[in-house]
């Protein structure tokens, strides 16, 4: 346990002098730092907690949303309407999951893509509400302590400290009891009930965490994107992109969704003059070889044979 | 003042579009009830369809039904192939794996239309398109009425297969009891392959018969399709094809209705909604079997 904490901190460190080295390829990194944030948010209910969920783009949109209408309509500094999506997130994955939790595996996928394309036509159609299909400028920012919210920059440390901050979570959670209640409602419901386990308050507090951390991402994305539309940000394929990004990475692994984000954002920037408007090809594709030849994901293949050496080792004493 | 002939228009507009749904839906749960498999796909099936004929009207100027003729047996080999190739290797692996799978496939086929069509939206000019028939003051569109008819035929042609012939009776079986089947001999491999491609045949005649209708577009209307096929099935229960006829055509009506009474904003809600109150609210009746409450 205890290298993935100085793995945390070396990449930290890295990311810090990362500007310094690439200063031209700021916008790749944010984009990779956030799809690594989500992924890793998304993997606490979609991994460790085994409910694959296609429907977190509403929790990017609804942070995305509190930051930008509390700028741009009622002058609410961002950190505030951060702090409000947060809570916001919670409630609204407490509702949803106290909804869809009876359902199992892929009804429960099912109700989740339901869901989330409600949220999305209410964010198009309540434009009083949210500003309807236009979208949302954001104009003028604060500047806390000096500084320049719109710097690219800045975006990119706010983007850093979200992903360290949400792998540092999933950190903390898989060594701790809720982390192993997680795992135990993941592998046999029945099972861990007759241990005393309430599958539906595990799957829910997992539901919660995973929908406020991915609401703190989408936040940050307002302030990088500095313009929000519906059509977008609460699009079914974003959704896909997050779970497919953990999901290629290696489910239920610390480090995977993180290296999903890597070589999906990669090889997006390497295949983009070629495929143009066609990314998501990489996704599909990806996805396909992963599921047919590494189905625990590519940390999650080598990490198992990695364990299950090391239990033959110990047992051949 | 509640308008007699408006409220039959709709009614019957519903009626028929529910039918091309229905047509969507039952070959999903007719592939959901043999392998156990939900396909993501399945939407973008129906956009192949619709992009087979407009390839078609452009190059040989082919009527869209005219193409059937090629749609379907083409749509049967390629499901046939593609669940040879990549599903037959998951029937092992846990049922999230299928749907990851049919979820990259959809995303490749998408992106590969885009690809080759371009983003704009292509449709086919019929002369027929705007003729209605009439029937007292009630006015059908031909359009609407062919696709209706065309609807019906396939379904009572699968119908009669899965009945009355020697492969249907090995499908129901298949879907039954899979051990079973294979015990008194039945090659269940091969079933699949075959339950496979003739979903994939009535997807890709659900997109020719739409396509006078509606405008292909490669990437989002294939999510949009798979998603009324899902509520389609489970509003009527997944695995059971009279029911998903019964859910296309209360899909077709609920949206039509709802768009026409209360507000075309929230035209593709309505049926999530239903969609949504189905599943939660009775899950045990249409999933075949109960689901445990915790």
């Amino acid at each position: 346990m205890k290298k993935h904490y100085i793995i945390l901190v070396g990449l930290v460190l890295l990311g810090i002098v990362y500007p310094q080295m690439f200063p031209g390829y700021l916008s790749v990194a944010i984009t990779l730092l956030l799809y690594a944030g989500w992924a890793t948010a998304w993997d606490i209910l979609g991994g460790w907690a085994g409910q694959v969920s296609l429907g977190h783009a509403s929790f990017v949109g609804l942070g995305a949303y509190f930051v930008a209408v509390g700028t741009a309509h009622h002058d609410i500094a961002p950190w505030w309407s951060i702090l409000m999506a947060l809570v916001a997130a919670a409630m609204l994955a407490y509702l949803w999951g106290s909804l869809t939790f009876k359902l199992k595996g892929p009804y429960f996928t099912l109700s989740t893509i339901a869901i989330a394309e409600i949220l999305r036509l209410i964010a198009i159609n309540e434009g009083w509400l949210t500003g309807g299909a236009t979208g949302v400028f954001i104009m003028t920012l604060p500047e806390p302590f000096g500084l320049d919210l719109f710097s690219r920059q800045v975006n990119y440390y706010l983007a850093l400290a979200f992903a360290a901050f949400t792998v540092l979570i999933v950190m903390l959670i898989s060594r701790s009891k809720f982390g192993y209640q997680l795992r135990a409602v993941r592998e046999d419901e029945d099972s861990a009930m007759a241990s005393g386990i309430n599958p539906t308050t595990v799957k829910l507090k997992a539901f919660m965490i995973s929908g406020a951390l991915t609401a703190l991402g989408g936040g940050i994305y307002a302030i990088f994107l500095s313009f929000i539309e519906p059509h977008t940000i609460f699009y079914l394929l974003l959704s896909v992109q997050i779970a497919l990004t953990a999901i290629i990475g290696g489910r239920g692994t610390i480090w995977g969704p993180c290296v999903g984000a890597l070589l999906i954002v990669g090889s997006g920037e390497i295949f983009r003059t070629m495929f143009a408007e066609a990314n998501m090809l990489i996704y599909g594709l990806l996805i396909m070889v992963v599921v047919m030849f590494l189905p625990r994901g590519i940390v999650g293949e080598p990490a198992r044979y990695l364990l299950r050496r090391a239990y033959a080792k110990r047992a051949q004493g | 003042m509640f308008d007699y002939v408006s409220f039959m228009q709709n009614l019957s507009n519903g009626v028929l579009i529910g039918g091309v749904y229905a047509l969507i839906g039952v070959g999903l749960t007719l592939v959901f009830g043999v392998m156990k498999t939900i396909n993501f796909a399945h939407g973008d099936f129906v956009i192949l369809g619709m992009y087979c004929a407009v390839l078609l009207n452009t190059l040989f100027g082919w009527d869209p039904y005219l193409s059937l003729l090629v749609a379907m047996p083409l749509g049967f080999l390629t499901g046939a192939i593609l669940q040879r190739v990549v599903l037959s290797r998951l029937v092992e692996a846990p049922p999230e794996s299928s749907l990851l799978v049919t979820l990259g496939l959809s995303l490749v086929i998408g992106n590969i239309l885009l690809l080759t069509f371009g983003a704009e939206p292509k449709s086919v000019n019929v002369s027929y398109a705007s003729s209605t028939v009439s029937l007292g003051e009630v006015r059908f569109s031909l359009i609407l009425l062919l696709a209706g008819l065309a609807t019906m035929v396939v379904i009572a042609g699968l119908y009669a297969v899965l009945n009355h012939t020697e492969l249907g009776r090995a499908i129901r079986a298949t879907a039954d009891n899979r051990l079973g089947a294979e015990l008194v001999g039945t090659n269940t491999r091969r079933i699949e392959a075959v339950v496979f491609g003739i979903g994939m045949a009535l997807a890709v005649t659900a997109g020719v018969v739409l396509i006078p209708l509606l405008f292909a577009t490669p990437t989002f209307s294939g999510a949009i399709f798979t998603l009324k096929a899902f509520v389609v099935t489970v509003l009527g229960g997944l695995g059971n094809i009279g029911a998903a006829i019964a859910g296309g055509l209360l899909l077709g009506v609920v949206e039509v209705m709802g768009a026409s009474y209360l507000t075309s904003d929230y035209r593709n809600a309505y049926g999530l909604l239903v969609f949504l109150l189905v599943l939660l609210l009775r899950p045990e009746g249409l999933f075949g079997k109960t689901v445990k409450r915790v």
